[in-house]
């Protein structure tokens, strides 16, 4: 069935472009002509969806077979919901306009804790029962992949089957076994069986859990045979040999990151102790410089894009920076296009290259030394001192950039008020020691604090998240204390509130699912965005559900205890983890992993930078 | 040698929903993707030398939208339109260019826009045709309208040189009665269009149904010509391009 739209809906709604696709580069097919359909959803809004580089990379991997068409599917924004629910419009795809309840596989990318609840009301928009166990034969299997799932517990009643791990193979072996499953004219669980031998899915109806009478698990074993006890995430061995689009969708409505999006490497050597990304990527695994040239090229010309933008956790640990960017530039410059370096480390290196980029405006710079104390850096392993910091800053001003913006966290282990202190002090020093230099005098800070969430697999999973109360007390005495240190100072802060919801889902246990479909039920979505985040409605869920969002947020866990996600395997070992939180209270920094492996355990998937460093004793 | 082109395209249903600064950023990359030889402006922040005639409201469709373009170096025509047509998304499409030899702005040259627009309303041709004279005899036809300075009330009647209903030669009028849905009815409109004095079509109808009282669904607004005017006659941008 193919969706009518009309001008009295697309008219009265903000950006209709949103909803009609049509875009440079959209995948067309017959759909009568595939094996396989599959509707790739993004549970926020199309501008953000279509930032994130995940879905280019599975849209144009499932695309490249004949046997399969991947269409894309976006919550709608709040105007549009109205439209379709007042029209008894389903919620469909932008290639051929098919309700997502028509399609063989729809697949969620979990990017944020704070968007579940839009996943259910996409679900329910496209007319697919919310909870797994209601689906019938016939009906989709509704499956997800991405960050969040390394604890898809919270998520375990809505979804056929999770994917841990990077995609671009296993997504193959999933339609490979779907094609098998309908030759075979199996029943639905059926599938369900055949997926679940494949490494890196995860069918949560196959596992039962049990409690302690204390609230704590008990339990997770699988309930049939055949099934993994642990689920092993999924990773590329060498990127080179993976595709990567240069075809990419080019949206008409400007979206977040609009640009060309090239992936340096997967992975972090850092180790930064609060920071998950730096431990469910491991291990770093680079693109080579010849692949990347030819990749920017090629996007470049199919495309018609105005900017490239290098992305990676941290651009300057690319070992090839400089050859890769002294290419770039050259070719860049003579197509009129411009270049992007996020994530840099400043040193002299990197502030002539962002010389030789920006020649528009210096506008800002960013730093995150994310803690106020040289004690606290070490305590969360950020690798970053404050003569760095003060030598980086004056560098920047010396070079002309007047607007600095530095990024901190509150809440974190061990944290006190003189942690605190420190942010506010540092970015005043910051100002005093900028006033000799020629821009010095017109130097101006943003200084922004967001709340510290324990996630799981990060050396803090087992710490207790901060109380509302002492996050927003901290945030007023920091605001007073920058006040009266320097005018040239601006200070945001995260809402305290959000990040504790974001708290008990990062961590949650399937009971907290109930919360989400209670919340869900009453109307929450769109949770990530201000204007629309309703935490009273969640706190009366959490209260109809009988359950205590302090039990997940703010509990500190005892390193013996089962935790949510203890049958999900990401390679890094929990005796790691446990090491690296006990040196953390020690205030003990760990190396990175090109100056020493310290054997998290990743070494063996035997890939990237683990084939390489050798443990120095 | 630099040449600069004046093309003419349409804008079909695929993408009428665009707004006219996305209209202009497909055009950026889709010349970015042919690779055709456009003049950047100097300066720190480069930018392609390409003007349109006039705005193109979300929503409508059309099939007659102009601009211009500074190309480096001579290219045929025929070439130009072919090459950029392959770089083009489904909903727009290049028809036609010629070389402008004058220096006059587009956007300046634009002083009129012819619309049709498709309605559904219970009434005959005649019934219709009384409405639009008798709409049509008003001195004055103030309509709140958005101005620099916010909504304020303007005189349309002047910025309105013609409207007529489109008889389509079915054999029969259309009868008043009609089915329940009533019945399809084409308006033609030449309205005052270009920096000054720009009258929308959704606004003229919106005025339309105002004073005469007409109960009618807007289906579709096409866009059907663009004009100058040379010697008190209209002009297209193409008649004007020579001289």
């Amino acid at each position: 069935m193919r969706i009518e739209l009309n001008d009295k809906i697309l008219l009265d709604v903000k950006k209709p472009a949103k909803y009609t696709g049509n875009e440079w580069n959209m995948v067309r097919k017959n759909p009568e002509d595939v094996a396989v359909r599959f509707a790739f959803c993004f549970p926020d809004d199309y501008e953000i969806g279509m930032s994130h580089l995940g879905m280019k990379i599975l849209y144009h991997i499932l695309n490249k077979r004949d046997d399969t068409y991947c269409e894309r599917a976006f919550a709608p924004w709040i105007d549009m919901e109205d439209k379709l629910r007042e029209n008894n419009i389903p919620l469909y795809t932008l290639e051929t306009y098919t309700p997502l309840c028509e399609f063989d596989i729809v697949g969620f990318t979990l990017q944020y804790e704070m968007s579940y609840s839009n996943i259910l009301n996409m679900l329910d928009l496209g007319k697919i029962p919310v909870l797994a166990k209601e689906r019938k034969e016939g009906m989709p299997f509704v499956i997800a992949g991405g960050p969040c799932t390394v604890n898809p517990e919270p998520l375990a009643d809505f979804f056929d089957f999770f994917v841990i791990g990077e995609g671009e193979e296993i997504t193959n072996e999933i339609i490979d076994a779907y094609k098998e499953w309908k030759k075979a004219g199996e029943k639905r669980e059926k599938f369900l069986e055949r997926v679940a031998l494949i490494e890196g899915v995860y069918v949560p109806s196959f596992y039962d859990v049990e409690y302690n009478d204390d609230g704590t698990i008990k339990s997770i074993t699988p309930n049939r045979e055949n099934v993994p006890g642990k689920v092993k995430r999924r990773i590329i061995n060498n990127l080179d040999t993976v595709d990567f689009p240069d075809e990419i969708i080019v949206p008409f409505v400007g979206t977040v990151h609009d640009r060309i999006m090239l992936e340096l490497f997967r992975g972090c050597i850092r180790g930064c102790r609060f920071c998950q990304a730096g431990f469910i990527y491991r291990p770093v695994r680079e693109r080579s410089y010849d692949n990347l040239l030819d990749l920017a090229k090629s996007a470049v010309e199919k495309t018609g894009y105005e900017e490239i933008s290098l992305v990676s956790l941290s651009t300057s640990d690319y070992s090839q920076l400089p050859e890769l960017c002294n290419a770039l530039i050259e070719y860049t410059e003579g197509q009129k296009v411009s270049l992007a370096l996020p994530s840099l480390r400043l040193d002299n290196f990197s502030l002539g290259l962002m010389d030789k980029v920006s020649k528009v405006r210096k506008s800002g710079l960013t730093f995150a030394p994310e803690a106020g104390t040289q004690r606290l850096r070490d305590v969360i392993n950020k690798g970053i001192t404050e003569e760095d910091l003060l030598n980086s800053v004056r560098m920047a001003v010396e070079g002309g950039w007047n607007n600095v913006k530095l990024y901190f966290m509150m809440g974190l282990p061990t944290e006190t008020m003189e942690d605190i202190d420190g942010i506010a002090d540092l970015g005043i020093k910051l100002i005093h020691a900028c006033r000799d230099l020629p821009h010095g005098k017109t130097l101006n800070i943003t200084l922004s604090t967001s709340c510290f969430v324990p996630k799981p697999f990060t050396p803090f999973q087992w710490e207790p998240m901060d109380e509302i109360d002492n996050l927003m007390q901290k945030q007023y005495h920091l605001k007073d204390r920058i006040k009266k240190g320097s005018r040239r100072i601006t200070y945001n802060y995260h809402e305290a509130k959000l990040s504790m919801l974001e708290a008990v889902f990062a961590r949650g246990d399937r009971r907290t699912g109930k919360v989400l479909y209670t919340a869900w039920k009453k109307g929450c979505k769109f949770d990530g965005w201000d204007e629309y985040f309703e935490f009273d409605k969640w706190m009366e869920a959490f209260e109809e559900c009988g359950i205590d969002p302090k039990f997940y947020a703010n509990r500190k866990r005892a390193f013996t205890e089962i935790l949510p996600w203890d049958h999900i395997n990401i390679g890094v070992s929990k005796r790691f983890l446990k090491n690296e939180c006990e040196k953390a209270y020690m205030g003990e920094t760990t190396e990175n992993c090109t100056a020493n492996c310290s054997f998290c355990g990743v070494q063996g998937y035997k890939a990237g930078i683990c084939t390489r460093t050798k443990r120095s004793v | 040698m630099a040449k600069t082109l004046r093309f003419r395209f349409s804008r079909g249903q695929e993408l009428k929903y665009l707004s006219h600064l996305e209209i202009l950023r497909v055009f950026e990359r889709a010349l970015r993707r042919s690779g055709l030889p456009v003049e950047y402006s100097q300066g720190f922040n480069p930018r392609m030398k390409i003007v349109f005639g006039l705005p193109i409201s979300t929503g409508l469709t059309s099939d007659a939208e102009y601009a211009d373009i500074v190309l480096e170096k001579d290219i045929d025509l025929s070439t130009f339109v072919e090459t950029l047509n392959e770089s083009m998304p489904l909903g727009l499409k290049i028809h036609e260019a010629v070389e402008l030899k004058n220096k006059n702005n587009i956007m300046n040259e634009i002083k009129g826009a012819r619309y049709n627009i498709t309605m559904r309303a219970s009434l005959t041709y005649g019934e219709m045709e009384d409405m639009v004279s008798s709409f049509l005899s008003k001195e004055e036809l103030t309509v709140m309208k958005k101005t620099k300075k916010g909504m304020s009330p303007v005189n349309i009647r002047p910025m309105i040189y013609s409207m007529n209903v489109i008889r389509k030669d079915t054999g029969r009028d259309v009868n008043s009665s009609g089915h329940e849905d009533g019945n399809i009815i084409e308006l033609d409109a030449l309205l005052s269009a270009g920096a000054q004095d720009n009258l929308r079509a959704d606004l003229l109808m919106e005025a339309f149904m105002e004073y005469t009282g007409l109960k009618a669904d807007i289906l579709s607004i096409n866009r059907s010509a663009l004009y100058t005017i040379r010697s008190n006659e209209w002009k297209t941008p193409f008649e004007v391009a020579n001289g």
